[in-house]
């Protein structure tokens, strides 16, 4: 796991590249990399890469990067890891390819040689990565199909570039600072930013599943190469019929598979451990390929009596497993002690991640330089609420999405009762407006401010920029296109493609990275969908994490299984009360309210340190 | 490749779109792929003009309804076409129905103030798209962008193109007597004096003048261009008694311009609102040192301060110390010739149609 750099002058009116900037938005992603950095700059001035790296597979410098090709045409800067590399290595090898190395890097420069952009077909794996090609004069873009590794560019209209962080490139002085209202209202409607925006103008990010050319004219429009939505649609359309033992030996397999893959590397590998059936399962599948594993658990001390402590459940499963196992117990004085370094982390404003950034450090602390992250699970196998309750709101409201106004004249009885009443849930003003369609509904289900609740926190004129720009409807309808057809579909394609994508995997990535650990996804994996989504579309009502457990052949405990579902929970509303500090949304009388939920304040919060 | 230009003028007119016009269109009809280009343009001139081969240009419609008449029938008489140029803002609504209609490809162009800001007829969200948009420089682009949401990528800078006329030479013996600028130390600016262009700064030169002749005793400013923001200006000049040391040359025929740059040591346009300043690279092609203002499109004529001197226009220590440091030792440059070639010109727009879909 990585940080890249780059920087192309693609505009001949542009001057050539500063080393000193490309060394600047390099080093600053030093915890992103700590074991080595190194730089490339073309001979006529106007191509600069640059890159941090965290060493995992081939420790050598035979690793180091940018990596060049043997006739020095292409060079490539690249954050993740390729799980099928060796496989393609030997495939490329059969071809005449002559490797210098063992690592994965080397397996991109060479495939690209071979098959040009086709390449991203082949690949499986967590990645983002640049490679310039010399005889095209065009830099080639590329990020992972889920969007587990980010991959951002700034094009001034002369000069493109490109880092794996929003603050790397605001370290360049070159790169304008001028906010973009969709980015930001779109943080206060879902508690993340979506794609591609930021919450700078110029900045944007690559969508995941995407790659992009840049020549001597500048960046192309992003190409879209995988797509979640179209891996449902086909799986509806095969419509095959399973017998339960082939059926939990189907999901067996696949997760087998994918957790060989994600195990791959030349460091040890810790898992990371919740009372929940996802992170057990992996632990159970991973410790039957893997001796020396290592599982870590968070714990708050707010919760140690309460059921929400999972601490006594995960050690009742490391001990079942005979894994070696660390807990690390939070409480509110290290929260504030860590608050001003946990935003200086947080790479885009988010309303989660204190979870992850925690149990990271904890790994770190134990000296792991990987984990492994249940992460996905519950999209993969339908474990959120919404998977019921997204559909039942269709049925019972979609009558009314078909009647005009019927929504705007819902929103303004609500707002007028609620002044009267102070009635709860600010959501329920916007269920008729949204409530009758998926991408509405998944809205509501998800969202943190309804848009006309933001008049008395941002500038007017800002929010209506924003709102105009964001087309958030438009844009969750987007992705569900080609229609996944069954409810099950859709719900798992919206989680995957806007909660996990810009919240949960972006969280991962900035979280582990500030504290230079590097955190696999196996259960986010486009081989392992494209193998599930035709089982898991096939059986209908079933709870579908209980098949999860029950594929795993040696069994979780009973009360993993039997345990409810409970999300993983931060003891944040407590802090944000009690901690004068991060008091600013006692200001807000909307905030102020006693029935206020605890994100909201959150989000506020976030918003008033980081962007304002 | 048959190309249908709507643009308010080309050939025939004056200033700097028409100017951008006639090199973009010039330069296109030299592009083997363009068959023809056929322009419509939006302001009516007296004589007929002459175009370069490939190019044919219409009459002008009197009124925006006539003119959307003369681009209809100009679509059934010369059609079909592959791709609608739009070359003003203002033109997009009839331009981006043509091309919804016709499913051809937009090519808009932008130049500077007409598009840094949402104009009138964008009410509520933005729904015009185009295939392609070229703008003059940075600048514009970013300030476009903050209005607009056609996706970043489709938006690409075309900086203006500077002409080979202009390079450095002796100064005209005759321009010198013409204008009594013999043995003096000449400050010059090139730009239309008009009341809603008061941007340009010749009046913040002015207000300096006393200053800088306080050092230097045979300093001149030369004004070229005229308009009505002149009798302005001629008063500013009246009130402070410096009317021996400005010269308001009026408007230049475009032979003699190359000389009258050589007439000057240095360059100055301390200006606000420009969209790129075509005018700092015919200074700067002649091999005077040039200065320029720190935030608008002047930043890309200068090259971010490497083919010029940047300072903020709106603070007069800054721009006093700034023409001092020139007319001491500023450094003519010439990079600029070079970079803002017509062959770098072309080869970029040769690029881009090749990328139109």
């Amino acid at each position: 796991m990585c940080g890249v750099a780059a920087i192309y002058a693609y505009h001949y009116a542009s001057p050539e590249v500063s080393r000193e900037e490309l060394r600047v938005v390099r080093d600053s992603m030093e915890k992103r990399g700590p074991d080595g950095r190194g730089e490339w700059f073309s001979p006529d001035g106007r191509v600069a890469m640059g890159h941090r790296r965290l060493a995992i597979i081939d420790l050598s410098e035979n690793g180091a990067q940018p990596m060049k090709n043997a006739d020095e045409n292409l060079i490539v800067s690249f954050n993740g890891e390729i799980y099928n590399y060796r496989e393609l290595r030997s495939d490329l090898q059969k071809r005449g390819y002559v490797f210098k190395s063992h690592c994965d890097t080397e397996v991109l420069l060479h495939l690209y040689a071979e098959k040009g952009e086709a390449m991203v077909h082949d690949l499986r794996g967590m990645f983002a990565f640049v490679i310039w090609d010399n005889k095209k004069k065009a830099l080639f873009m590329v990020r992972d199909p889920y969007g587990i590794k980010p991959l951002y560019y700034a094009d001034d209209g002369w000069t493109l570039r490109a880092a794996s962080q929003v603050k790397a490139l605001l370290r360049s002085e070159k790169v304008s600072k001028i906010k973009e209202p969709a980015g930001i209202v779109g943080f206060f409607l879902t508690g993340s930013i979506p794609e591609p925006f930021t919450q700078y103008q110029e900045i944007r990010q690559l969508p995941a599943g995407s790659f992009l050319w840049v020549d001597e004219t500048g960046p192309s429009l992003p190409k879209k190469y995988f797509s979640i939505a179209a891996i449902y649609s086909e799986a509806q359309k095969k419509g095959e019929k399973w017998d339960l033992d082939r059926l939990l030996e189907g999901i067996r397999e696949a997760l087998r598979e994918s957790i060989r893959y994600h195990l791959v590397s030349d460091v040890p590998v810790g898992v990371f451990l919740s009372a929940g059936i996802d992170s057990s399962a992996i632990l159970s599948l991973a410790s039957e390929d893997k001796n020396d594993l290592h599982a870590v658990t968070l714990a708050f001390e707010e919760f140690e009596k309460d059921e929400r402590n999972e601490l006594p459940l995960a050690r009742k499963t490391a001990a079942h497993y005979g894994v070696k196992h660390h807990t690390r117990v939070l409480s509110r004085l290290e929260f504030k002690k860590e608050m001003k370094q946990f935003t200086e982390s947080m790479d885009q404003p988010s309303a989660d991640g204190i979870n992850t950034y925690f149990v990271s450090l904890a790994a770190k602390e134990m000296g792991l330089k990987v984990a492994l992250s249940g992460l996905g699970g519950d999209e993969l196998f339908g474990g959120y609420p919404s998977f019921k309750d997204v559909p039942n709101m269709v049925n019972a409201l979609s009558l009314f999405s078909n009647i005009p106004f019927t929504g705007e004249a819902w929103k303004c009885l609500y707002s007028a009762t609620d002044s009267f009443f102070n009635l709860p849930a600010p959501k329920f003003s916007g269920l008729l407006k949204y409530g009758g369609t998926y991408e509405g509904a998944y809205f509501l289900r998800r969202g943190i401010f309804m848009p006309w609740e933001l008049s008395g926190i941002l500038k007017n004129e800002f929010l209506r920029e924003g709102l105009q720009r964001l087309k958030l409807q438009k844009r969750i309808r987007q992705t569900l296109s080609p229609d996944p057809k069954t409810p099950f579909g859709r719900v798992a394609t919206l989680e995957s493609s806007f909660y996990m994508r810009n919240q949960l995997l972006r969280d991962a990535d900035w979280a582990g990275m500030a504290h230079s650990l590097e955190i696999r996804t196996p259960l986010a994996d486009s081989e392992l969908l494209r193998t599930l989504a035709p089982i898991l579309t096939a059986v209908g009502s079933q709870n579908r994490k209980k098949l999860l457990a029950d594929s795993v052949q040696n069994r979780l405990p009973d009360e993993v299984v039997k345990r409810k579902k409970t999300g993983f929970s931060v003891p944040v509303d407590q802090w944000l009360k009690e901690e004068a500090s991060a008091g600013e949304w006692q200001k807000m009388p909307k905030l102020s309210k006693p029935q206020c939920h605890w994100s909201r304040r959150w989000v506020y919060t976030i918003y008033k340190r980081m962007i304002e | 490749m048959r190309i249908l230009a709507l643009v308010t003028d080309a050939f025939g007119g004056s200033g700097g779109i028409a100017h951008y016009n006639r090199d973009l269109m010039t330069v296109l009809a030299s592009i083997e792929d363009v068959e023809e280009i056929i322009i419509v343009p939006r302001i009516a001139f007296k004589s007929r003009v002459s175009t370069p081969p490939k190019i044919r240009q219409k009459f002008a419609g009197r009124n925006r309804f006539f003119y959307a008449l003369q681009v209809l029938f100009c679509l059934l008489a010369d059609g079909p076409f592959d791709v609608i140029f739009c070359g003003h803002l203002h033109l997009m609504p009839l331009a981006w129905i043509l091309a919804k209609l016709l499913r051809k490809p937009l090519w808009l162009q932008l130049y500077g103030l007409e598009s840094w800001d949402k104009p009138n007829f964008i009410r509520g969200p933005n729904v015009f798209d185009a295939a392609l948009v070229t703008v003059i420089s940075r600048y514009t682009r970013s300030r476009f962008l903050s209005w607009s949401d056609i996706k970043p990528e489709k938006v690409k800078v075309l900086p203006n193109a500077v002409s080979d006329r202009f390079q450095p030479g002796p100064k005209s013996l005759q321009l010198q007597e013409r204008y009594g600028t013999r043995n003096k130390k000449v400050l010059l600016t090139v730009g239309r004096l008009e009341k809603e262009e008061k941007y340009k700064g010749q009046d913040r030169v002015i207000g300096l003048l006393p200053r800088l002749a306080e050092q230097y005793s045979n300093i001149v400013y030369m004004i070229v261009g005229d308009g009505n923001d002149r009798s302005r200006l001629e008063a500013m000049v009246d009130e402070r008694g410096i009317s021996s040391s400005v010269i308001f040359v009026g408007a230049v025929s475009d032979e003699e311009l190359p000389d009258i740059y050589r007439l000057a040591d240095v360059f100055v346009m301390p200006s606000t609102h420009e969209g790129f300043g075509f005018v700092f690279l015919e200074a700067a092609a002649s091999g005077l040192p040039v200065l320029g203002g720190n935030r608008d499109g002047s930043v890309d004529a200068l090259r971010a301060g490497r083919d010029g001197l940047l300072v903020d226009p709106d603070n007069p220590e800054e721009l006093l110390n700034g023409m001092k440091q020139l007319l001491e030792n500023g450094k003519p440059n010439s990079d600029a010739a070079a970079v803002f070639s017509f062959s770098n010109f072309r080869n970029h727009v040769q690029r881009l149609v090749t990328h139109l879909p």
